[in-house]
């Protein structure tokens, strides 16, 4: 008989072999088990003060840095990259700092890109431009490095509120972890010739210039009414309902607030929602969600805003201010489909194509329907805002460098190009002067309070899905009674009630579970 | 060889090669003159150690400790990476495992050159005893790839999510914080917090339902369009046959993207219902749990029916269409010869596709993600009607970072499904049969 | 009889056009959409765009700054087709194998790849990504290739039904005239299985072609996307240019189908039947 069976396994020792030879190549590299940013080598510095030894545009580049020229890649949003805004930004960069060996690139990454997820491992970018409520839940977990802010160009000029955005709290430090671009705040954006005939006279009842419709929620309500009764194909204010960032007003107006604070510090204990009148506002959503279609209850008007503003369905619309363009763009392919030069049709889109704060002032009772003029107990409106901003990645090899990049990014003439370019609202005074209306109206507007920055905490993620289930749910309730259903929340009681447990809802989100 | 366990024959045995290659692996085989296997049981042997040696025992200290540094990144010091230490001590001990099954078969090997008398030069030369060894033992030479590419692909991920489950990772410690070993502390918490077990046996309900109802679907709506199609009066079948191709040929999460637009508020469907004057329908609102649930099948339906559609027209081109005949003399009706005669052999050749596609869409994770995500209901734990629990892992795991729950959660549901579905595999006519034909 | 004939033939067509109607329209749909002239589906008149035009298509391949639209297709065709090569190669040694030899584990092959597949694969991305950040294959279009085809032997099923089918008598008889198991398989088996080879190449191309968590999780640089991960980032105002990227990934699915289809039908036939 031959011996056959005994080598059964050499295939099997073959196969082993190369197991080790693949956990070899994974593990042979760098010592077992650690992840080690690449900075840690070449830049000790003190936690408080990476930035310590980099002043004004010095020495940026040296600090033990190679011959070879450092490359940082840096990661825009999208919408500077489709506009050209970070093309203009890099070209202008890499000119300033050719002789100090910096090249910053396109870090050509999903705009949204996990930094926690990817920049251990060395896949994040150097330098990230994104919303204050996401950079802070990384700078939570240190993967974004604290600035010594007031060594860069734009802290005089950035005020302390924009600032703070990009504060955090850690083991009893306080530190700042990003930089000051841009403010967001859901913005009205309205065609200035589909306003009413005759609102001097008819709406502007304090006579200063400004429709009362622009100013309270009430005659922005009444003129809603007064459109859709008149032609039921058109509407006056639409807003998808069931989006607390873009219906904010009716979320965060009446005395309540998202996290409580305990020692100045932000508490995720404390969801106060429910807190104070906010039953009031929601009484105000459910009202107007009568005077809209059933898009309201979904993200329906969110995503046909641009084409329905165009087209004079809508009277308004919200939406924040970087998406100007898109409403522009809308406005101008319908100039050009009724026959205007491409040249001719911008011009106009412009010109007809306004972007305004939402009115500033609410019902205290919450009761739209109210004829204005006899409402005498009035709150402020208070929409939900970001801050964008930049920030550097822990796990840059290049930290002076990406300093030296954000100065420049934030200095005066790149932030007046970006807003220029982008109709961003910019956080920098001296812009915002020269910005026109809407960008100072914005700066003033984060200034007085009015404007609820996203809590720069991580546990702010668990807030939407609640809130979206809630607002959605209570929108559709005017449609339940038109077709005959029970309402689902007619009395405040009820209302109140949701909303507590909407509260609980979030807490259990980020509490039940964390042990 | 006999039932005794193969240690025990190598101690009694009283050769000393084999005492050698208890000793050291491969050493017996190269005192048998079996140089190249020996040297080869050798070399792998060096290379386990030497991997031991250079990273092997660190990797397997971090995988008891899980790390006991914690890294900086602001002030770049290094420290332990607790999920990495994990995979790479994961990856050591299976390595482990594969050198211990080597060992064994180094005892095997030598003791049947004992037992056969093969020492000392009478084996096969090690080129034709390789040659003889692809032939008749092809199955390993042609099963080893595949294998180590689920091993390394899939199960060690399996297990590795298995080990997540018994630590605390997830919530607020994520790296660069330390994770620890917690037992079964995350089974506790999924069964003793009242929202979450309740949550669970809800949608465990919801999803056996959704489950057989959607196998049901698709699987007799294939054939059905199959039988349909089969039909002698229809000219051009291929032509017939192309739509349900081009459905099958867009991509799926396109699909869905597409039919969720379809049935929104602001969708097509809603234009002719509003203008044919009665209000929209939320089809897949907060109201909308019967609705929602019907359109995910009929969406689900839309997506699968042409796959299983060709696979029913494949078996029912393999039919003796005697037995018809026969059956239409005997006077029986059409849905007769369906009861008797098509479903039984249909059934009987598909049952493994049927189990696959139970288990498919058991944990098909699209369906809802993409009709009807973003919602959380009253009575639910962050989840909502028409979650299935595949999507509620996600909600739990992904969304929220609950890596370790998830972890705990899927585990059960993995078990459940898995014990449901092997009975029922072990007891099909296809497995059990599928020895006795041939 | 023949007016029942005829009865017959009337509703089995009306059925049929129904039922492709339904399959037909949202694809259909698809289509109009992605010629829209003004590139939002919002300005439709319920299905159909009020205008026409290939602005779709010209932005799909021609404004690539933010979308690369061709070189993500060049990517996912090269993932697609290697993927689609090497894991046939494996479901076909895998299935044959697991089909013709009697072997101590091969029921515990069987019942294990059935239970391996039941663990819900997003759960494991968490440790597939970390494994291959172990590995250094991030941003590799190799590593998607390794794990597509490393995963596709776990789908032997179909394949290992149709090897069941071919008699065993072909190979007895070549085993008794001193072929080599290897042989057998290039020389006789393979020939005999072409029907099942083009279908699992179609369904393993198909695979890669349309997945988009995988890619996405494993590729960061966006010249290195594929045309899903592409298409899901798009922006959602962009909807004449999704729909026109969308059409266009699945032509050369139709196109492959038509081509093969013969094949195809009795390769799942031969596949399923077992007796």
């Amino acid at each position: 008989m031959l011996k056959t069976k005994s080598l059964r396994l050499i295939a099997a020792l073959l196969s082993l072999l190369l197991l080790v030879s693949l956990a070899a190549c994974g593990g042979g590299g760098d010592s077992a088990g650690t992840t080690q940013p690449p900075a840690g080598t070449q830049n000790p510095a003190p936690a408080a003060t990476p930035a310590g030894d980099t002043g004004e545009n010095s020495g940026g580049s040296t600090g033990g840095s190679p011959v070879a020229p450092i490359t940082l890649h840096i990661l825009e949003n999208d919408t500077a990259k489709a506009e050209g805004y970070l093309e203009a930004l890099l070209t202008a960069f890499n000119a300033a700092y050719a002789d100090k060996g910096i090249v910053a690139v396109d870090a050509n990454m999903d705009e949204f890109t996990d930094l926690a997820m990817n920049g251990p491992y060395g896949y994040g970018p150097d330098v990230l431009y994104q919303a204050n409520d996401q950079l802070m839940q990384f700078a939570e977990d240190k993967h974004i490095l604290p600035l010594n802010a007031e060594e860069l160009e734009c802290w005089s000029t950035t005020p302390e509120e924009a600032w703070e955005a990009f504060r955090l709290n850690l083991d009893g430090n306080s530190y700042l972890c990003g930089v000051p671009v841009n403010i967001q705040e859901p913005m009205l954006f309205y065609r200035e010739d589909q306003m009413p005939a005759d609102w001097q006279t008819k709406w502007d009842k304090d006579g200063n210039g400004t429709p009362d419709f622009f100013e309270n929620w009430c005659d922005l309500y009444a003129l809603s009414k007064e459109i859709h009764e008149a032609d039921s194909s058109k509407f006056g204010f639409m807003a998808s309902l069931n989006n607390l960032y873009l219906a904010s007003p009716f979320m965060l107006s009446y005395g309540n607030y998202i996290f409580g604070e305990k020692d100045g510090v932000l508490d995720s204990t404390d969801v106060g929602f429910s807190k104070g009148n906010a039953v009031n506002g929601l009484m105000a959503l459910r009202q107007f969600a009568g005077l809209m279609n059933e898009g309201c209850i979904d993200d329906t008007i969110t995503l046909n805003r641009y084409e329905k503003i165009a087209d004079g369905s809508y009277f308004c619309s919200v939406s924040t201010p970087d998406t100007y363009s898109l409403f522009l763009g809308n406005l101008t392919n319908r100039y050009v489909q009724d026959g205007m030069s491409q040249d001719e049709a911008s011009a106009k889109a412009v010109e007809n194509l306004k972007m305004i704060e939402m009115p500033a002032k609410m019902p205290a009772n919450g009761d739209l329907s109210q004829d204005s003029s006899a409402v005498t107990d009035w709150v402020d409106t208070i929409c939900m805002g970001g801050i964008n901003g930049y920030a550097i990645s822990s796990y840059t090899k290049y930290r002076e460098a990406c300093i030296e990049f954000v100065n420049f990014a934030t200095s005066f003439d790149m932030v007046r190009t970006r807003a220029e370019m982008l109709g961003i609202a910019p956080t920098r005074s001296d812009v915002a002067a020269l910005s026109g209306d809407t960008a100072d109206t914005l700066f003033q507007s984060l200034d007085a309070g009015r404007i609820y920055l996203m809590p720069s905490i991580k546990a702010v993620d668990q807030i939407w899905v609640p809130s979206q289930t809630l607002m959605g749910d209570v929108a559709k309730d005017p449609f339940r009674v038109q077709q005959g259903d029970p309402a689902r929340y007619p009395d405040k009681e009820a209302l109140q009630a949701a909303l507590e447990d909407m509260d609980q809802q979030i807490y259990d989100a980020i509490h039940t579970l964390a042990g | 060889m006999n039932g005794k366990p193969l240690i025990l024959q190598a101690v009694q045995c009283p050769s000393p090669r084999v005492k050698a290659s208890m000793i050291l692996m491969g050493l017996g085989q190269i005192l048998s003159r079996e140089y190249i296997k020996g040297l080869l049981y050798l070399a792998s042997l060096a290379a386990y150690v030497g991997y031991l040696a250079m990273i092997g025992i660190t990797d397997i200290a971090g995988f008891i400790t899980l790390g006991t540094v914690e890294a900086d990144p602001w002030l770049g010091t290094a420290g332990d990476d607790s999920i990495i230490m994990m995979l790479r001590g994961l990856l050591a001990i299976v390595l482990t495992v594969g050198i211990v099954l080597l060992y064994r078969s180094n005892l095997r090997d030598i003791l049947e050159t004992e037992q056969l008398g093969l020492y000392g030069g009478n084996a096969l030369p090690f080129p034709e005893a390789v040659r003889h060894f692809l032939d008749r033992k092809f199955y390993i030479v042609a099963l080893a790839l595949p294998v180590i590419g689920v091993m390394v692909f899939n199960v060690i991920p399996i297990l590795f999510m298995i080990l997540i489950s018994f630590t605390n990772y997830g919530g607020n410690i994520i790296p660069p914080k330390l994770v620890d070993w917690t037992g079964l502390d995350s089974f506790r918490r999924v069964l003793s917090l009242t929202g979450i077990r309740e949550t669970f046996f809800r949608i465990l309900g919801w999803n056996m339902i959704w489950a057989l109802a959607s196998t049901a679907v698709n699987y007799f709506g294939g054939l059905g369009l199959a039988l349909l199609l089969n039909k002698k009066c229809f000219k051009f079948k291929k032509f017939w046959r192309m739509f349900p191709i081009i459905a099958y040929a867009v991509p799926g999460f396109i699909t869905l993207l597409a039919f969720k637009f379809l049935f929104s508020y602001g969708g097509p469907i809603n234009y002719y219902i509003t203008q044919a004057g009665s209000s929209a329908i939320g089809f897949l609102d907060i109201d909308a749990g019967l609705k929602a649930k019907l359109i995910g099948l009929g969406v689900n339906a839309w997506i699968s029916i042409p796959t299983s559609m060709l696979l029913a027209t494949g078996i029912l081109s393999n039919m003796n269409e005697s037995l018809y005949e026969a059956a239409s003399i005997d006077g029986a009706s059409p849905w007769q010869q369906f009861k008797k005669i098509t479903l039984p052999f249909v059934v009987f050749s598909t049952t493994p596709v049927l189990i696959t596609n139970f288990i498919g869409n058991f944990n098909n994770f699209g369906i809802f993600y993409f009709l009807r995500g973003g919602l959380y209901m009253d009575g639910y734990f962050l989840a909502s009607d028409t979650d299935l629990l595949i999507n509620w892992l996600y909600n739990l795991s992904i969304d929220n970072n609950y890596y370790s729950i998830g972890a705990a959660v899927s585990l059960i549901i993995f078990i459940i499904t898995s014990v449901l579905s092997l009975s029922v595999y072990v007891r099909s006519n296809a497995y059990r049969k599928e020895d006795t034909y041939r | 009889m023949n007016w029942r004939k005829r009865m017959d033939w009337l509703w089995s067509h009306a059925l049929l056009i129904v039922i492709c109607f339904i399959f037909f329209f949202p694809v259909l749909w698809l289509i109009l959409a992605s010629f829209s002239a003004t590139g939002s589906i919002y300005d439709l008149s319920g299905f159909f765009p009020k205008a026409f035009s290939l602005n779709g298509y010209i932005t799909l391949f021609g404004d690539t700054v933010m979308y690369d639209y061709p070189n993500w297709l060049k990517n996912t065709l090269f993932v697609a087709v290697c993927s689609s090569i090497l894991g046939t190669t494996l479901v076909i040694l895998t299935a044959y194998t697991i089909s013709r030899f009697q072997f101590k584990a091969r029921k515990v092959l069987m019942k294990s790849t059935l239970v391996l597949s039941m663990f819900p694969g997003f759960m494991t991305m968490t440790a597939v990504y970390l494994l291959m950040v172990n590995f250094n294959l991030i941003n590799q279009l190799w590593a998607l290739i390794l794990i597509y085809a490393a995963g596709a032997p776990m789908g032997y099923l179909t394949q290992k039904g149709y090897f069941d089918s071919i008699s065993a008598s072909v190979f007895e008889a070549a085993r008794l005239d001193g072929a080599s198991n290897f042989r057998i398989f290039r020389s006789i088996a393979l020939p005999l299985s072409k029907p099942i080879i083009v279908y699992t190449a179609l369904t393993q191309f198909a695979w890669p072609w349309s997945d988009f968590i995988l890619p996405n999780l494993l590729l960061k640089n966006k010249n290195l996307w594929t045309v899903a991960v592409g298409l899901m980032h798009l922006d959602e105002t962009q909807f004449t240019r999704f729909a026109a990227g969308s059409i266009f990934i699945a032509v050369p699915i139709v196109i492959l189908y038509f081509a093969l289809s013969g094949f195809l039908v009795s390769g799942v036939t031969a596949g399923a039947a077992k007796e």
